[in-house]
């Protein structure tokens, strides 16, 4: 019975994986992106070691912090943007007819979406690793690389969790894309996307502890810093946290928006 | 002929406008949320520049006032010419069909169609920073307002130009998305982390220099010359998009499709 649930939401990665693989444009779009995106950080980061910027507070070597953010950004555009899929199917109505196949339409979208992270993660690792090492020339040890990629995966497969509940909040509002714009930046500040959360404030650092952001973004990223401020164990256990708590709250959110959903028509 | 154009797109601008106040409570969660996104994203430069005074002679207020300009002229493109996004798909799905029957620029029509509502989050939040980085005074008021008309027209400008590219290459829709973001992207950062090859493209096919840079040394240092300049790329670059789409649309292939527009 197991077996045969696993294998049914199996062939929904299977399928979104070979979609992702034949529409290549957005793949090469977000590459493209990426690139675009370490170049200019790595300028900065430039700019901000000539301005005197202790830059040793957050990593042993002042290079380590563009590989940082290649790992962040890596985890971040592998996740695919779900929500925007869920939410034209709520606004089309097509979700009505999802609601009666015999698999559960959450775990379904959850499994396309990890197809399509198959597919992103991959060749954005590639970008993130030939990236960094044109802009550094050099590479932190391979125990530290071995450690950010398990747990890169894993925080992008939570975050694209999280963009599946901001998709079905699209049962009530029509439109998520607010919710998803302070959402994202949340996570940029929170995450430390763009700078390691120990150069913000004691505040931001404070209020971050009490949200997932820094288990999916700074702190599988920080291995690469050297500063072991977080061991794998730990960062396996408050990810398992995080994702149990994200599966409780989208499948109560989907219980809330199928028992008010009103459907017209055929 | 422009007379008549201007009134169009004046008459346009206000039916949109209308529209989008028509669903308030939508609205104002747009508005709301898209003011609090960007000054959430703001903290990352007010932490980074708490750290260090100046970034290669930019201080804070001087970054606050190149996102400040952006911003506006962002949301003063997307409220005024929303249609801009969509005009990839427009011209994909043979959209265009019911414009081509109207008497008026197909152009200046496609653009009106969509006003984000979001834009006015961007254009207040964009306000705010200008008077936040103490950098623009009363008298100089007007100036900042014409260098962000022209840096908005800059950006719709870019966008007819990458979405148009649908007429010869058909679905670029991804492509011109990133392309536009791009160049939201670089006009977001400070000029003097740029330089050598990728300067030259920042000042000529991705413009993020005169939609961002240009416009914060006119207003550091009001010159009638940088002013002029200016406004004479932003009438160029919208010369260009208004040639581009035309030649495009001689290309056009009809969706045979019945759609109303309004």
């Amino acid at each position: 019975m197991t077996a045969a649930r696993i294998s049914r939401y199996a062939a929904f990665s299977r399928i979104s994986a070979k979609q992702a693989r034949r529409e290549r444009n957005e793949l090469y779009g977000r590459m493209a992106f990426f690139v675009v995106i370490l170049g200019v950080f790595s300028s900065l980061w430039r700019a901000v070691a000539e301005a005197g910027m202790p830059v040793a507070v957050v990593a042993a070597d002042p290079r380590a912090v563009v590989w940082y953010l290649a790992a962040t950004e890596w985890i971040l555009l592998s996740a695919p943007p779900i929500h925007i899929e869920i939410q034209e199917a709520v606004r089309r109505g097509d979700v009505v007819y999802r609601l009666g196949h015999p698999v559960s339409y959450v775990v379904a979208e959850f499994a396309s979406g990890l197809g399509l992270l198959a597919v992103r993660a991959p060749f954005l690792g590639l970008t993130a690793f030939l990236c960094a090492f044109a802009f550094t020339r050099w590479t932190p040890p391979l125990t530290a690389l071995l450690i950010v990629v398990p747990f890169g995966f894993a925080a992008s497969a939570l975050i694209t969790a999280l963009y599946l509940g901001i998709g079905l909040l699209a049962f009530w509002l029509q439109d998520v894309a607010p919710v998803y714009w302070v959402w994202q930046k949340l996570m940029f500040v929170l995450g430390g996307l763009m700078l390691p959360l120990e150069l913000y404030p004691a505040f931001v650092q404070r209020a971050a502890v009490f949200t997932p952001f820094p288990s999916l973004l700074a702190a599988p990223a920080s291995f690469v810093l050297g500063t072991h401020l977080v061991t794998p164990g730990a960062l396996a256990g408050r990810l398992v946290i995080w994702s149990v708590a994200t599966a409780f709250g989208v499948s109560w959110i989907f219980r809330r928006a199928v028992s008010a959903v009103t459907i017209n028509g055929g | 002929m422009v007379a008549k154009t201007l009134s169009f797109t004046r008459a346009l601008i206000a039916t949109n406008v209308k529209a989008t106040l028509a669903l308030r409570g939508a609205f104002v969660v747009q508005v709301v949320f898209m003011v609090l996104n960007n000054f959430t994203f703001f903290v990352f430069w007010w932490a980074l520049m708490g750290h260090v005074t100046t970034l290669r002679g930019w201080r804070l207020g001087d970054i606050q006032m190149l996102f400040g300009i952006v911003a506006a002229a962002f949301g003063l493109a997307v409220t005024v010419a929303g249609g801009v996004r969509h005009l990839g798909r427009f011209i994909e799905d043979g959209d265009l069909d019911t414009l081509l029957t109207q008497p008026k620029s197909v152009l200046v029509h496609a653009l009106g169609l969509r006003s984000q509502p979001s834009g006015f989050g961007d254009l207040i939040s964009g306000l705010i920073f200008i008077a936040w980085s103490g950098q623009v005074a009363w008298r100089t008021a007007a100036i900042a307002a014409v260098v962000i008309v022209a840096s908005a027209l800059i950006l719709v400008a870019c966008g007819v130009v990458f979405f148009s590219l649908a007429f010869w290459l058909g679905r670029v829709e991804t492509v011109a998305t990133q392309l536009w973001e791009l160049l939201v992207t670089f006009s977001l950062y400070p000029e003097p982390l740029f330089g050598g090859a990728l300067r030259f493209v920042l000042f000529t096919v991705l413009p993020a220099g005169f939609v961002g840079y240009l416009p914060v040394r006119i207003l550091h240092a009001p010159s009638f010359t940088n002013v002029t300049i200016l406004l004479i790329v932003a009438i160029a670059y919208l010369s260009l998009a208004a040639l581009i789409f035309d030649r495009g649309l001689r290309r056009y292939a009809s969706g045979s499709r019945f759609t109303m527009f309004g």
